[in-house]
């Protein structure tokens, strides 16, 4: 069933205010997406009638708490179809995620000569982790390439793995700038085949796509709950003997077994790599986000966009030399990159702000991305549930507006 | 706030900028950039034999908060000391451009050619 914007629409409470003087028009969502007031409820039930730490408490409110707490994980493992539940390491952000295993595998399992592979589209959060575990290994770090037209250039990676050194591959399932999504099944496989590890960055395709770990051959894969509807927690997914074998990433209460004053043991998956008390509250917001948007769909989130990216692009064309970055329609999730000539995106920014439009303008995080389209920044529009038709009619119009406001020949 | 930024004055230092170009010779040779908006300023000027700022001239690409900060500055930095120039800051730049107030965000880009001025003048020895 198609998607009932008006309807989720008014599900989101900020909707009803109004951003100068006009109506929130959005398009943010890949930088963080709104909340729902089943995502906020649930938390304020926590905090209201629910709340104490997990995992400790012999009380049956703490109970209650871990009770909550432990759901969540079993819905984002059903969310992104993982085997065990004890696979869900819950994270602050698919950028701790991806850290966590570059401390913790690529600490141990990456040496000085080995190789670790990325890609040139990655958003620093898969980037830079990367980066500095080759700076302080002395391993290479060598970058699948782009193509002019934004997709990955699959015929670099045979070469970067057949002498054996290559360790790790990170890829991101959908680029946060091009919105390209890679053959990542088909990198996995590649990676495999020559005994690598393969970690997916999901932050971008886990809010508007269905996402199977198994399917998709992964060995870690991150996301981030803020991005889909939740609060500022995220997840870290890992195939269980990959995480039994690694060492935790940070020590304290809670991940250990058994604490001695020189020597300590650790807890078993996943709790040994959650040391602390976890934000609870908003894991159970994070679980009540998967059930929102399991309830609309994935399947139909991701048709409702693919529609509504085709007609931005068709309806951007309009604006004189506007030039898209990235793929056309067919090949991207639901976010659009553009360049428009002799105006900085600082300023579309700007004066879109003006209509009460919410764009991105800057780099997004993903520097030698922009670097390597010569572009200092871009300006973008990302689409969510919440977007529809005439959030692009009026995107179109305002930028429309930009033109006249600022090019003079 | 924004609708400030997009008057006609702004606008017209953008579109027609003051002083736009390089000093050679020039006392005060220096380009900045401010990496996360990709604005870019190369910053000449010459000093009078009492030591004040006689002439500026610059060039660069920028927003059009960044550029009209910077041909407004080519005038407004005339007649000042070093050191002058160098107390300046964020509520100067926001009198120069007429008593706007810039968001968090535009700060930056406003500062551009002030920092890269400060900079320049410390480079030359024209700062303690």
């Amino acid at each position: 069933m198609p998607l009932d914007v008006p309807a989720i629409r008014q599900q989101f409470p900020i909707f009803q205010r109004r951003v100068n003087g006009k109506r929130l028009i959005y398009l943010d969502s890949a930088a963080s997406s709104q909340k729902p007031q089943a995502v906020i409820d649930a938390m304020v039930r926590v905090w209201s009638s629910s709340y104490a730490n997990v995992h400790r408490g012999l009380y049956s409110l703490a109970e209650e708490a871990t009770e909550l707490y432990e759901d969540a994980r079993t819905k984002f493992a059903r969310f992104i179809n993982a085997p065990d539940v004890a696979e869900i390491i819950h994270v602050r952000n698919a950028t701790e995620g991806l850290n966590l295993v570059a401390y913790t595998w690529g600490e141990v399992n990456v040496h000085a000569g080995d190789r670790i592979v990325i890609t040139e589209l990655e958003h620093h959060a898969n980037l830079v982790p990367w980066q500095q575990l080759a700076l302080r290994k002395g391993a290479e770090l060598a970058y699948i390439p782009v193509t002019d037209a934004g997709f990955l250039d699959l015929e670099a990676l045979p070469p970067l793995l057949e002498d054996g050194r290559t360790k790790l591959v990170a890829c991101s399932v959908m680029s946060n700038v091009l919105g390209t999504r890679p053959p990542v099944i088909r990198v996995a496989e590649m990676a495999h085949a020559a005994g690598a590890v393969i970690v997916m960055d999901g932050a971008q395709a886990a809010p508007h796509q269905p996402l199977d770990v198994q399917a998709l051959g992964a060995d870690f894969l991150a996301f981030s709950g803020h991005k889909l509807c939740g609060p500022g927690v995220g997840v870290l997914w890992g195939r269980r003997e990959l995480l039994e074998s690694m060492p935790p990433f940070l020590f304290g209460g809670d991940m250990i077994r058994t604490v001695k004053q020189y020597e300590s043991k650790w807890n078993e998956v996943p709790y040994k790599f959650e040391a602390g008390t976890p934000p609870v509250a908003e894991v159970v917001g994070l679980g009540a986000a998967v059930d929102f948007l399991t309830d609309l769909g994935m399947e139909e989130i991701h048709a409702h966009e693919q529609q509504l990216v085709r007609y931005a692009m068709e309806r951007l064309s309009e604006v004189p030399d506007l030039k898209f970055i990235g793929p056309g329609p067919a090949d991207r999730g639901a976010l659009v990159s553009f360049a428009l000539k002799g105006v900085h995106p600082h300023d579309i920014a700007a004066i879109l702000d003006e209509d009460g439009i919410c764009v991105r303008a800057g780099h997004h995080c993903a520097q030698p991305l922009h670097d390597r389209f010569c572009l200092p920044a871009s300006a973008r529009a990302s689409f969510y549930i919440y977007n529809d038709r005439d959030d692009v009619d009026a995107l179109v119009l305002a930028l429309q507006r930009v033109v006249r406001l600022l090019r003079r020949s | 706030m924004s609708q400030d930024l997009y008057r006609e004055q702004l606008l017209d230092h953008y579109h027609n900028p003051e002083n736009y170009g390089v000093l050679d010779p020039a006392d005060v040779d220096i380009e900045m950039d401010n990496p996360t908006c990709g604005d870019m300023v190369h910053v000449t000027a010459r000093l009078d034999s009492a030591g004040r700022v006689s002439e500026v001239m610059f060039e660069g690409q920028g927003c059009v908060v960044s550029m009209a900060a910077s041909s407004m500055l080519t005038e407004e930095l005339v007649g000042k000391t070093p050191d002058e120039v160098a107390a300046m800051g964020l509520a100067e730049i926001q009198e120069m451009m007429g008593g706007i107030r810039l968001s968090m965000g535009r700060v930056k880009c406003a500062l551009l050619s002030l920092n890269a001025m400060k900079q320049g003048l410390k480079e030359a020895g024209r700062l303690g």
